[in-house]
């Protein structure tokens, strides 16, 4: 395909869970997204926004009630063969992956996704031992049971199983969820690096501004199954009061530009990120109101 | 796929049906079952379908949803049905094969098997999907306290199994989200032979049992936390009673089924 094709596209996606019973729910309404080749998409939203209903849509977990989703500009599900492909390209990692851990090793859990695949054992090998490597594991882990690793590293293991199918499309649903401050960041880095990279194209479901601002090249808000506001995170936080409509805050840099700005302060409050703040601060005490 | 299983699922609505005392109900339910075994007239199971769509229909289900919970027990009823038709002695009518024969009253007992298990089925669904799990519990657990008496331990037995069924939906659920995070990592659950098939099941199982003993070790200290100690002085939010509608409902079944036992007598 050619370069210009958008490696994801969502038409017109209309999903219903348990259609025809008293519990049909809506949780997608006509949703449609464009995400190009080598992207970093943020997908914000409040619980039950209808985020982790559209990402299952994008590797063919979930099939549409209505519209159509195309990788690579061809609809995922024209062949069961087809299917089968796309979920290799599109990496998925759920919530809390390490409650799907099993391998009796981390090597023959992380050595599932390129079995499937079905590549060599040498191949198999060399992409298990690079992911680890990857999500900066030591390598006598690789012989020790998932089982008996801190929380933290059985997210990493858990990472490790998806990025050794070395997919072109990596969707995080929440990856940093129950993490502790520092393992949270050690992972986010860890997904920036691929990107920059490997340059892959990353959607990373999140609920926190702070997160997405400082990430994404765009982010798309979600609100009750629509995609409620897309754009890039300084043309998003212009919408402050709609962001808080749908159970949403500004980042926390930014609340406390704003406030500043209020309070007759004339720094620039278009900042998402500390060192976009301090820059706005440092340039104010010069003299110099915008950064 | 999992998300359809419909039986022994419950289904919140606001009817008669639903607003019936859990007790009375599951005493109605047990006659019922009683009666569809010693009936065995074209009448009385007339007179008992008819029964058992009634309250499908005062209670507001619709009839797909009854349909689709007999789907899962079909090939118990084919089978049932297959196995009267051919092995019931008395007047042939048909030979096939030299050695299979259908008789007269084998067409008679098969018709009226499959019509009694699909009425058993039809109507203890309607008990479940009618009355929440909890309830179910509380009124098993209320019915069988006299045995308190005799040490048989009521209390834990009912807890039990309100924490097996409140677990049956997560479970579910958890298997579900297993099945679809390794589906992301290219299993495959459809394909291959038998052997294969239950191959692939090992990346869902294990997950699932750990989680299972988690979720159980997690409850039993959240229970404990909140001291929980068996049936030790302990209160009900919901307290079941008895109010008029529960006694003219029941009056009515009651005196429905005398009425066909005595059709059933004078036929």
């Amino acid at each position: 395909m050619s370069e210009n094709t958008p490696i994801l596209q969502v038409k017109n996606l209309t999903h219903i869970y348990s259609a025809g019973t008293p519990f049909e729910h809506k949780a997608l309404d006509n949703v449609n997204l464009t995400v190009e080749r080598g992207e970093f998409v943020a997908l914000i939203g409040h619980t039950g926004s209808g985020k982790s209903t559209l990402i299952q849509h994008l590797n063919g977990l979930l099939r549409p009630t209505r519209g159509t989703v195309l990788f690579d500009g061809r609809d995922i599900f024209e062949s069961k063969a087809r299917l089968r492909t796309v979920r290799f390209h599109v990496g998925l990692l759920f919530q809390y992956p390490e409650y799907q851990l099993f391998g009796e090793t981390v090597e023959e859990d992380v050595a599932f996704g390129p079995g499937n695949m079905g590549l060599d054992n040498y191949e198999i090998n060399r992409r298990v031992e690079n992911s680890l490597r990857l999500v900066g594991l030591p390598s006598d882990v690789a012989s020790r049971s998932p089982f008996d690793l801190s929380g933290g590293q059985k997210r990493r293991v858990a990472i490790a199983g998806v990025l050794a199918m070395e997919p072109d499309v990596l969707i995080l649903d929440e990856p940093t969820a129950g993490l502790d401050p520092r393992a949270h960041d050690e992972i986010l880095e860890l997904i920036r690096r691929l990107h920059r990279k490997r340059g892959t194209t990353i959607i990373l479901v999140t609920h926190s501004m702070d997160d997405a601002a400082r990430m994404a090249d765009r982010l798309c808000v979600m609100k009750k199954g629509a995609l409620f506001l897309t754009g890039k995170p300084e043309e998003i936080f212009q919408h402050a009061d709609a962001l808080e409509q749908s159970g949403l805050a500004l980042p926390q840099v930014t609340q406390v530009m704003q406030e500043l700005a209020r309070r007759g302060i004339a720094v620039n409050p278009a900042c998402y990120t500390v060192e976009q703040a301090a820059q706005a601060i440092l340039a104010y005490r010069k003299g110099d109101p915008l950064c | 796929m999992l998300k359809d299983i419909t039986l022994g699922q419950y289904f919140p609505g606001n009817s008669i049906v639903h607003k019936l005392d859990p007790r009375v109900k599951i005493i109605l339910i047990a006659v019922l079952i009683v009666m569809l075994f010693v009936t065995n007239t074209l009448i009385a199971y007339l007179l008992l379908a008819g029964f058992i769509l009634l309250t499908v229909y005062l209670s507001k289900l619709s009839f797909r949803m009854i349909l689709r919970g007999l789907k899962p027990v079909l090939v118990i009823i084919l089978i049932t049905g297959i196995l009267n038709l051919f092995y019931t002695p008395g007047v042939e009518v048909l030979r096939l094969f030299g050695v299979l024969s259908i008789t007269r009253e084998g067409i008679f007992t098969a018709i009226l098997m499959v019509t009694r298990l699909i009425l058993l089925i039809a109507g203890t669904s309607i008990l479940t999907y009618t009355t929440s799990p909890m309830q179910l519990t509380d009124a098993l657990e209320r019915l069988f306290s006299p045995l308190k008496a005799l040490h048989v331990p009521v209390h834990e037995v009912a807890m039990m199994m309100s924490i097996a069924l409140r677990f049956i939906p997560l479970l579910v659920e958890e298997t579900d989200k297993i099945m679809s995070a390794q589906r992301a990592r290219g299993a495959d659950f459809d394909t291959g032979n038998l052997l294969q098939r239950g191959k692939a099941l090992v990346p869902i199982l294990i997950p699932l049992f750990v989680s299972a003993f988690r979720r159980a070790d997690e409850l039993a200290t959240a229970m404990e936390c909140r001291l929980y100690q068996g049936d030790k002085r302990r209160t009900r939010l919901r307290q079941m009673t008895l109010c008029p509608m529960d006694g003219i409902v029941a009056g009515v079944c009651v005196a429905f089924f005398l009425l066909v036992l005595y059709l059933q007598q004078t036929a």
